[in-house]
């Protein structure tokens, strides 16, 4: 017998907002392991493989920001405490593994394995630690069905539908953003964060559902870090026992910036050139943060300036990967840390 | 679909249902229209099978950031087996001393500047992407102005095609916004675009505002000046309400060839010319790699068309051509032959009429190889007193189509004003240019160097006037044994002038370029310099013009045999089983950039073919 984690409106806000620190957590990692594989590299499959993950994890965000505004609550990302402090445990999971910012190497594709790890048959973890991903939306999903039975649908589909983010901005990535207005459409878009991620259930399929998803055949997040771990892609008829038997390929896990682990602004006195850059990367991060906050709360026209920060942001943690740290051995790398500068800049009447 | 893409020579004695010659936008939209009739498609490609997969139109875009001189084929090798033009190549022509520098052999008396793009997705690889209808009354220039000649079709004949085209192409514009000179309402009726415009650039609403209720006016004239956004073949945000009719749902921007994922929107790279890095702009690999995914579609590369064979009916009978395996390699050439109940010569305007006089084709009309037209391009350029942004986005994003229509007409040419958005780029190189000059002869730098430049280059104005062009019979194609390239096959010669009407075209749209720069308080630096290569004398004043790149008119449609080479379904009135498609097929050049009137024609064509193959 499954036990039921949500049973009332107050816990499945929570629960949502738990789900959109989930997938924006991921993503820094993601973004300093690609951001670190030189443009012209050997590693080309390899960016190409984090680069399909990563824009899956920002449609996954906005579609959980999208399961929240349909059940009538905002994000809350643009505050300090969204960012996560690395090196940090996936928030309200059981903790068992600890991830950090780093360059590509052999070590950070074994923690995206375990972040993207399929849920276990059956397994619904505890009401405030899961096991994997899988299972914190498995416990939405339920949680939505409950409540709709015990409240009516109405009750819990009460957001304003001009708040949801629809194909008209987002774009860029496998997948299609689902527009959430009532419990079916919420079942598609937490199937579609479950199929793409970590692969469905154990055991089951490399493959995400991708014709419904309107995207060429690509293995679930899971099995396309282990293509890398393999140095070979996956092909029609490989299973997760068989292992990837396609088209073979090179890493070359020394071909990379090797950007120094966990950096922090701090590393650096005041007023360095290093510090100065680094802060200037947080402050429009913080600043991507304040433009997606409000672009999730109903002011869609800030998408379009939240992608051009996005394309400023990866030329800058490029450029901070061109810089040594003087431990004769690592390079600086976006740190990824609330900017108190950016919000002391704009104060704005939203905070 | 790789299967179906040959580079080593293996069709050499086939015969097809429908040949079509050259990979280009024409061609590819035709093989894309018939893929499902159940009939056998063959593209013969000149050049070589490259910009489909990742890796070779990374070689593109590689060669293009290592080319010194950024220029319209700057990413696209030149192959000596099937050359083309390359603007590096002008200069101006001597008297009787035909200019043999580039491909063309330049008779003059002016030098004929446009260049195309010899390789698989044709010229679509560098075009600009602005895809502006024709106006009504272009279609009608003889009954309306009595000037050059009427068409056999109108506006409305081909009203459905463009609509089709911006389609195919992926057209971003909003019609609300769109106001043209002599378009009533039904211009586009309840039409929509599939995305909505490209936003507009800062110095698109800086001058929309500066110039908000402006009236031109001199002597003859009084005209209303707009600034008017132009609608791009670049992605932008779908339009909900459009649905695509081909799938029945919303439509979704088509990226790149090699990754879908990417190019969904333009992201403001500029230099859509000469390549787009994401493919956000459209060309013409997209629509053949849609063609590809039927069985009936097959594309054969390195095969460079010589002539046709015509039997007693004047039907084309075979076409000839040459393979080579590497270019350069002249061991590798094989000669080779192929039939077909139905052939499609889709080259350029250039080519087409080339290959036409290499085969010693009828042609009653006297206008086979005639009537060569471009938009000869005249720019001016000045300092604005206010910071504009250049240099974000593309090249171009909105426009004065103010002077596209009107009275003017039977004295000079209408013109279209490209609102430049790449600074003094175009007329001076900047900013490298200007870093060089800043440097070397004002001695700056450091500090003083950067402020210099970014005060200058900020406030860096240019208007580019399209100025339409008659068309002439003297303006002409022909072809010589003794001009031929290292494959043997003919050199296309080329006399190119311009007259009066065109002149006075360059008068009027510099008089209101001087007006509307003095509205804005702006510094002036436009020089025209009689050492131009296209610099040309009216009465007291000078002018320089460009090629626009546009390669128009030398197989006019006509109304019969005597009047025009192709029949308004581009048919070759005097040899009934081949048809001639592209830009050479305009009787008139108006002041669009003529490629989405290219792609409605050949929509046109493929509905023609679609209903004769059923």
């Amino acid at each position: 017998m499954k036990k039921q984690h949500i049973t009332s409106l107050e816990s499945l806000y929570q629960h949502l907002q738990w789900a959109v620190e989930v997938e924006h957590f991921t993503i820094p990692p993601y973004l300093c392991a690609l951001f670190s594989i030189p443009e012209q590299s050997s590693n080309k499959d390899s960016a190409k493989i984090i680069k399909s993950v990563v824009m899956e994890e920002m449609l996954h965000m906005t579609l959980a920001a999208n399961l929240m505004n349909a059940v009538g609550c905002t994000p809350i990302i643009s505050q300090p405490g969204f960012l996560p402090d690395y090196p940090q445990n996936l928030p309200h999971s059981d903790d068992h593994f600890i991830v950090s910012l780093g360059p590509f190497s052999e070590a950070a594709v074994e923690t995206f394995l375990k972040i993207e790890k399929p849920e276990k048959k059956g397994s619904s973890g505890n009401a405030e630690h899961y096991r994997t991903i899988g299972e914190l939306y498995n416990a939405i999903e339920e949680g939505l069905e409950y409540l709709c039975k015990l409240l009516g649908p109405d009750q819990v589909f009460r957001g304003d539908v001009s708040r949801q983010v629809t194909s008209q901005d987002y774009y860029g990535g496998g997948g299609k953003i689902v527009v959430v207005e009532c419990l079916d459409s919420a079942r598609k878009a937490i199937m579609e964060v479950k199929e793409q991620g970590e692969g469905f259930v154990e055991g089951d399929s490399i493959w995400d559902d991708d014709a419904q998803w309107g995207q060429p055949d690509e293995p679930a997040h899971y099995y396309r870090f282990m293509e890398i771990a393999k140095g070979q892609h996956y092909q029609e008829g490989d299973t997760p026992e068989s292992g990837p038997s396609g088209k073979k390929f090179h890493v070359d896990w020394d071909d990379v910036y090797k950007m120094k682990i966990n950096p922090k602004v701090s590393d650096y006195p005041v007023g360095s050139e290093i510090r100065t850059l680094m802060e200037s990367f947080n402050f429009k991060y913080t600043k991507l943060l304040d433009f997606l906050q409000k672009a999730f709360s109903g002011n869609q026209d800030k998408w379009i300036a939240a992608v051009g920060i996005m394309y400023e942001l990866k030329y800058d943690a490029v450029a901070l990967m061109q810089i040594p740290t003087g431990d004769g051995d690592t390079v600086v790398g976006p740190s990824f840390e609330f900017s108190y500068a950016y919000f002391r800049s704009n104060r704005t009447d939203e905070l | 679909m790789k299967d179906r893409i040959y580079s080593d020579h293996v069709v050499n004695g086939q015969h097809y249902d429908v040949l079509i010659i050259g990979g280009g936008m024409s061609g590819a939209l035709i093989a894309n229209e018939l893929r499902n009739k159940g009939k056998k498609i063959l593209v013969l490609e000149a050049g070589l099978v490259e910009g489909l997969s990742e890796t070779s139109y990374q070689a593109y875009l590689s060669r293009f950031y290592t080319q010194e001189a950024k220029v319209p084929n700057s990413p696209y090798p030149n192959n000596c087996f099937a050359p083309q033009p390359n603007v590096m190549d002008i200069e101006k022509i001597l008297p009787n001393k035909p200019d043999t520098k580039g491909y063309f052999v330049q008779k003059g008396p002016l030098p004929f500047s446009s260049t195309n793009t010899r390789s698989l997705g044709g010229t679509t690889l560098h075009w600009l992407g602005v895809c502006l209808r024709m106006l009504p009354n272009d279609f009608k220039m003889e009954s309306c102005y009595q000037r050059g000649v009427d068409w056999p079709i109108d506006y409305w004949d081909l009203k459905p095609f463009y609509e089709q085209a911006e389609l195919e192409i992926g057209v971003s514009a909003d019609t609300a916004d769109l106001k043209y000179p002599g378009a009533g309402p039904d211009f586009f009726g309840d039409y929509d675009f599939p995305m909505h415009k490209i936003p507009p650039n800062y110095l698109d609403t800086y001058l929309a505002k500066q110039l908000e209720g402006m009236r031109y006016i001199d002597d003859e004239e009084e005209i209303d000046v707009d600034v008017v956004s132009i609608p791009q073949g670049r992605n932008s945000n779908p339009n909900v309400n459009y649905i695509d009719p081909r799938t029945g749902k919303p439509y979704v921007p088509r990226g790149s060839v090699s990754d879908p994922y990417t190019g969904q929107r333009c992201e403001g790279n500029s230099n859509c010319i000469p390549i787009c890095p994401v493919q956000a702009k459209y060309n013409a690999l997209k629509t053949l790699q849609s063609a590809l995914q039927s069985k009936n579609v097959e594309v054969q590369a390195q095969c460079v068309v010589s002539k046709f064979e015509f039997d007693e009916n004047a039907n084309v009978l075979a076409v000839r051509y040459k393979h080579y395996v590497k270019a350069g390699d002249r061991s590798g050439i094989t000669e080779g032959r192929i039939t077909a109940d139905t052939y499609v010569l889709a080259a350029s305007a250039i080519e087409n009429a080339k290959i036409m006089l290499a085969s010693k084709a009828q042609d009653s009309s006297g206008s086979l190889a005639c009537n060569l037209m471009d938009h000869p391009y005249l720019l001016t350029w000045s300092l604005l007193p206010d910071h504009i942004g250049p240099f974000r986005g593309p090249f171009t994003s909105s426009g004065i189509p103010s002077f596209r229509d009107g009275r003017f007409r039977n004295k000079k040419s209408a013109f279209r004003t490209d609102i430049g958005n790449w600074g003094w780029n175009f007329p001076t190189g900047a900013p490298y240019s200007d870093v060089a000059n800043m440097v070397d002869q004002r001695n700056l730098f450091g500090k003083d160097l950067r402020n210099k430049l970014h005060d200058t280059v900020q406030r860096q104005m240019r208007f580019g006037f399209l100025i339409e062009q008659l068309p002439s019979k003297t303006n002409c194609i022909t072809i010589d044994p003794s001009y031929l390239d290292d494959l043997g096959n003919f050199r296309p010669i080329i006399q190119y002038d311009l007259g009066n009407y065109e002149k006075a075209g360059f008068a009027l749209a510099k008089e209101f370029s001087d007006q509307v720069y003095q509205r804005l308080g702006a510094e002036q630096y436009t020089t025209y310099s009689p050492s131009d290569p296209g610099f040309v004398k009216y009465g007291q004043e000078g002018f320089t013009f460009h090629g626009s790149g546009h390669i128009v008119g030398t197989h006019k449609m006509g109304n019969t045999k005597f009047d025009g080479v192709v029949t308004p379904s581009q048919q070759c009135f005097e040899h009934p089983n081949l048809y001639l498609v592209g830009c050479g097929s305009m009787p008139t050049i108006g002041t669009s950039n003529p490629t989405l009137t290219m792609a409605a024609l050949a929509l046109k064509t493929s509905t023609e073919l679609s209903n004769k193959l059923r």
